[in-house]
């Protein structure tokens, strides 16, 4: 309803619509709503619940471990992720199609596997910030990131923050 | 803006223009190029904070869209400026309404294919992603450096278009009139764009969509009202104010002027739009007979004294008035 004030006044005069606008974060923000916020509610879920990772073999990011817990960078990234939330981590191993596909329907909270910047999925997952650059076989710079559902922008940023925490080194 | 550009003397052709317009002539020039400075520091910043969002993609189109007409405007007044030759008789006055129909036609298309792009990301229900950036070492959410971004650029659009508006109606420049008016709204696409982006911050992910179909919609409506009046031009319509929404006053002055000279009878005249000046037709009945040289050339010094936008007029001494010619005399006989 707050946001509809900002809306309907934008033929007013621009001082304004931009008090206005003002105005409707102020009372949102009174009202106790955190920027930004999860449309689907992810971080609340998985805060004290599960996280449910979805992991791509991509040495040494990602390595899978027949039956068992999988390990490598990425993978300790995401416990540790995981325990800042007081969150216990499901795992879900399987090719990054496959993991995407579940990531879009809401099956999985987070995929890894060793993805960078310039990954393909960009258009069907948010893509977090490069938490570390390492140089690709032609000599470039590539960051590394990971794959969090589209939108979820409170879980995102939240990762996001653990990620660049700590400053990870290239492998 | 530069030293040579000041000391160029402005023309519209043959038309050598007033001291004030001259005067407006050059402010305008200055103007377009602050807002082309402008633009290139919007549209460089919008960029880089864009991201994910469908309504900062929607605002950078239309700054990067916004280049067209001041572009447009300074290409037309160069190529006005040039004297009629044997090839170009009538001078290269319509370089206005070309590069008029250049832009509408680029915000037309352009709006489209927005408007499309906002509605089906809408009804595909996509959720815009929006994370941190890290910006000098801080860690801050996108979204606040595009509410900042995004009001940056709704300033100074606002007070260029404030400032060429006037000048456009001195000058019957539709391409600067067009500019100003595109300049003038743009803080609705700040404002729009501001709220779709708060909207993703308090987690209503459709607020971008709509944010953006906002923006897109003026896009295309800007595109449709500059075609419409840059068309009607091109085809020769009676000359209307420079905003196209009545005729223009000069009409009725130049039959008015006509009819004081004690020697006509009656007179009618058909006026079109060049772009800056106009070409007038004007027909003539004397109270008895054939009018003499000196009547003709009165008749003709009286009508260019108007304004400088007259000048290319021709008198034309009649029996009877041409109806067909003339078909506003159909309903105003």
């Amino acid at each position: 309803m707050t946001s509809n004030v900002a809306m309907t006044t934008t033929t007013g005069r621009p001082a304004v619509t931009a008090a206005a606008a003002v105005l409707a974060l102020g009372v949102l923000a009174g009202c106790g709503v955190t920027v930004p916020t999860d449309p689907d509610g992810t971080l609340d879920r998985v805060r004290g619940g599960e996280l449910r990772v979805g992991v791509s073999p991509h040495e040494p990011w990602t390595v899978p471990v027949p039956d068992g817990t999988p390990t490598g960078l990425e993978v300790d990234l995401v416990e540790g992720f995981a325990q800042s939330l007081d969150a216990d981590v499901v795992w879900t191993t399987g090719g990054e199609e496959e993991l995407v596909g579940d990531l879009e329907r809401g099956a999985l909270d987070l995929v890894v596997g060793g993805f960078t910047a310039s990954s393909p999925w960009t258009s069907k997952a948010a893509v977090t910030v490069s938490y570390v650059t390492v140089t690709d076989p032609d000599g470039k710079p590539e960051g590394h990131v990971m794959l969090t559902p589209m939108g979820e922008n409170a879980f995102l940023v939240e990762l996001e923050r653990y990620l660049l925490d700590q400053e990870v080194q290239a492998p | 803006m530069t030293q040579g550009a000041v000391e160029q003397s402005f023309r519209f052709g043959n038309t050598e223009l007033p001291p004030d317009a001259r005067d407006a002539a050059r402010k305008a020039k200055r103007l377009a190029w602050l807002t082309i400075a402008f633009l290139v520091t919007a549209v460089t910043l919008v960029y880089l904070v864009m991201g994910s969002s469908q309504a900062m993609k929607a605002a950078w189109a239309e700054d990067l869209l916004s280049f067209i007409p001041p572009i447009a405007f300074l290409v037309a007044l160069r190529v006005t400026g040039r004297v009629p030759s044997e090839k170009h008789p009538y001078g290269y006055h319509r370089s206005v309404g070309i590069g008029h129909l250049v832009a509408a036609t680029a915000l037309l298309t352009m709006g489209a294919f927005l408007v499309f792009d906002s509605v089906s990301g809408l009804l595909a229900g996509e959720h815009p992603p929006v994370g941190l950036i890290v910006v000098l070492g801080h860690e801050i959410w996108s979204g606040w450096l595009m509410v900042i971004v995004l009001a940056y650029t709704c300033v100074p659009a606002v007070l260029l278009g404030r400032a060429k508006m006037p000048l456009a109606e001195q000058l019957h420049d539709r391409v600067l009139h067009a500019d100003a008016d595109m300049n003038k709204a743009d803080w609705m696409t700040g404002v729009g764009g501001i709220v779709g982006v708060l909207g993703i911050g308090v987690g209503l992910w459709w607020a971008d969509s709509a944010a953006a179909l906002f923006i897109s919609a003026s896009i295309l409506h800007d595109g449709v009202k500059n075609l419409r009046s840059a068309v009607a031009a091109l085809m020769d319509a009676r000359a209307t104010t420079v905003d196209g929404s009545e005729p223009h006053p000069l009409g009725g002055a130049i039959d008015e002027t006509l009819r004081g000279l004690e020697w006509v009878g009656s007179a009618a005249s058909r006026v079109r739009d060049q772009g800056h000046v106009f070409h007038v037709e004007a027909f003539v009945v004397a109270r008895d007979g054939m009018p003499t040289q000196e009547q003709l050339q009165q008749a003709w010094d009286a009508v260019t004294d108007l304004d400088w936008k007259v000048e290319d007029l021709v008198v034309v001494p009649v029996d009877e008035l041409p109806e067909e010619l003339l078909p506003g005399l159909r309903r105003h006989p």
